[in-house]
């Protein structure tokens, strides 16, 4: 994952960031069908979502537990709202509008420091490694390196919370999950203007967290 | 370029949004100075440094517990009523006509219009009638119309206009030509009174009815509290529809009294059935009154062990703004026994 363009086609089939009220059409007729009432609708639109939910909670909070409650928090707030959704935008920025806006409420509310940042602490209390799934034959050989990496991401992660929650949000928008700054700025109800200063901001502080590391 | 610009640029660059035609400007400022190229640098080695924190796919247990927590969720909301759905409809398609803002804003002008001038041929003949009263015998050739009847049987004292708050709705108003005579076709309300015992299917209805449509919070006080003596009776509350009533009045009734006595009427039911412990849990969460979010607190009495409980009461535990119902939730959260 990076900064890897994420324009044209998404996993799952479904084509992001087509401009104002425009979508594939079967996604036009689930939202039409959920607005109507059908819930089979809507549990197929959650379906087409969840993934990126989940994705971008889960690295943003750290924590399963979290991102459970973001995801619960977000499509429900979705399946309440769906009947003020106009076309206006394409529903994939609707959608990651309310997650975007909880995750921005979940980063304002975190007022403790995790010690350590490689561990995540799933839903029944155990402890996972985050970089125990990184797929790389040098750590079963080099435990030393597995250390410096689980003590980097550490740094990172500190480094990423001492930015205001707009700054970390359009970090990991742009950063992490690769989304264009019109499209950060129209989830963040602002301008692309905006968001781009956002970013620099972002960076010139995680620069100046981060110097001295390599 | 100055070094100012060209560092916004190189961060604008870096992650492909700049302009291509900035992008050439901008390589030729990098290319004369050594600063901003070093900036460069020390971004493309964020960058890098930035991924030893990886962004991970969750994983598929993650996604089930998720997704089975939002059908329990969604199950346990009480359907949308027709006339909801109804406004729903209306609003959405008042909305499509901001597409059309020419088309809006003359149905607007002619609508007004017709509305204005209706209004003020009634008034008048309205008028025109109320001087013919105060002197009936200039006109005793006019012809009858549906006023002079109204206005008779007002005078005979048989109350069939006697009373506009009577009036349902007014169906059509005619005016007839070179006259000052109006016809007016209305509907009106009949009110009703019935009686009967609280197993009385017919009863149930018209208080579940009361509950979500009473204007007055009084009556609908008086029709949730009805039905939760009978579910705490235990033999009122079989049907779904007392049960389901009761819910909608806890979650959506604007009275902090009619909430506390749904809540109270569906306590028998909070260990039977997964849905009410939900609408109490949200209840905990997202009340507005305090008395409701601690009263709450014991009506979860039978199901505090249950995860979702402890996970509701922890929550509340920190976030609570009132103190006690904080605490409370501590010293329940503490003598409940660990899942297993």
């Amino acid at each position: 994952m990076g900064d890897a363009d994420r324009g044209g086609t998404r996993a799952n089939g479904t084509v992001r960031g087509q401009g104002r009220g425009q979508g594939n059409a079967p996604e036009l007729e689930l939202i039409r069908e959920a607005q109507a009432g059908s819930r089979a609708a809507f549990d197929a639109l959650v379906r087409q979502y969840e993934h990126q939910v989940l994705r971008l909670a889960l690295h943003l909070t750290g924590s399963e537990h979290d991102a459970e409650d973001i995801y619960q928090e977000a499509f429900l707030k979705a399946y309440r709202y769906i009947g003020n959704f106009r076309f206006e935008c394409s529903f994939y920025t609707w959608i990651y509008r309310i997650v975007t806006n909880l995750c921005l409420d979940q980063l304002r509310r975190k007022k403790t420091r995790r010690e350590d940042r490689t561990v995540l602490v799933d839903h029944g209390g155990d402890e996972i490694d985050l970089l125990s799934t990184v797929s790389d034959e040098r750590s079963y050989s080099n435990p030393g390196k597995e250390l410096d990496r689980k003590v980097l991401a550490a740094r990172i992660q500190t480094a990423l919370e001492k930015l205001t929650p707009r700054e970390r949000m359009v970090f990991e928008l742009k950063h992490y999950q690769g989304l264009r700054l019109r499209t950060i700025g129209e989830m963040l109800s602002t301008t692309e203007e905006t968001a781009k200063n956002t970013l620099f901001r972002a960076t010139k502080k995680l620069r100046t967290q981060l110097a001295g590391l390599r | 370029m100055n070094c100012e610009v060209a560092q916004e640029r190189i961060v604008t660059a870096a992650y492909r949004e700049l302009p291509d035609e900035q992008v050439h400007e901008l390589e030729r400022h990098l290319a004369s100075c050594p600063d901003c190229g070093q900036e460069r640098e020390q971004l493309q080695a964020l960058k890098v440094l930035a991924n030893a924190y990886p962004v991970l796919e969750p994983g598929p247990n993650l996604i089930a517990r998720s997704r089975l927590r939002l059908e329990e969720a969604l199950d346990a909301l009480p359907p949308m009523r027709w006339y909801e759905r109804l406004a729903q409809r209306t609003m959405n398609n008042f909305a499509s006509l901001q597409a059309a803002p020419v088309a809006a804003v003359l149905l607007l002008l002619v609508g007004g219009g017709i509305g204005s001038l209706t209004g003020f041929e009634y008034a008048q003949n309205r008028a025109a009638t109320s001087a013919r009263a105060a002197a009936p015998a200039t006109d005793a050739t006019a012809p009858a119309t549906a006023v002079d009847a109204a206005q008779a049987a007002a005078d005979a004292g048989a109350g069939g206009l006697a009373s506009v708050s009577n009036v349902a709705n007014v169906v059509s108003i005619q005016s007839q030509p070179n006259s000052q005579m109006v016809e007016v076709r209305y509907s009106r309300l009949v009110p009703e009174e019935v009686e009967g015992s609280l197993n009385d299917p017919a009863i149930r209805q018209l208080l579940m009815l009361a509950s979500e449509d009473a204007a007055s919070a009084g009556v609908r006080d008086d029709s949730v509290a009805l039905m939760a003596a009978a579910c705490r009776s235990g033999d009122g509350c079989q049907t779904a529809g007392i049960r389901d009533a009761l819910m909608v009045a806890l979650r959506y009734d604007q009275s902090a009294s009619v909430r506390m006595k749904a809540l109270e009427g569906l306590e028998p039911y909070v260990s039977r059935d997964l849905r009410v412990r939900d609408a109490v849990l949200e209840a905990l969460l997202d009340d507005a009154d305090p008395g409701i979010r601690s009263a709450a607190i014991g009506v979860l009495e039978p199901v505090e062990a249950d995860t979702s409980v402890r996970q509701v009461l922890s929550t509340v535990a920190t976030s609570d703004e009132s103190p006690r119902i904080r605490l409370v939730s501590r010293a329940v959260l503490s003598r409940a026994p660990e899942i297993q």
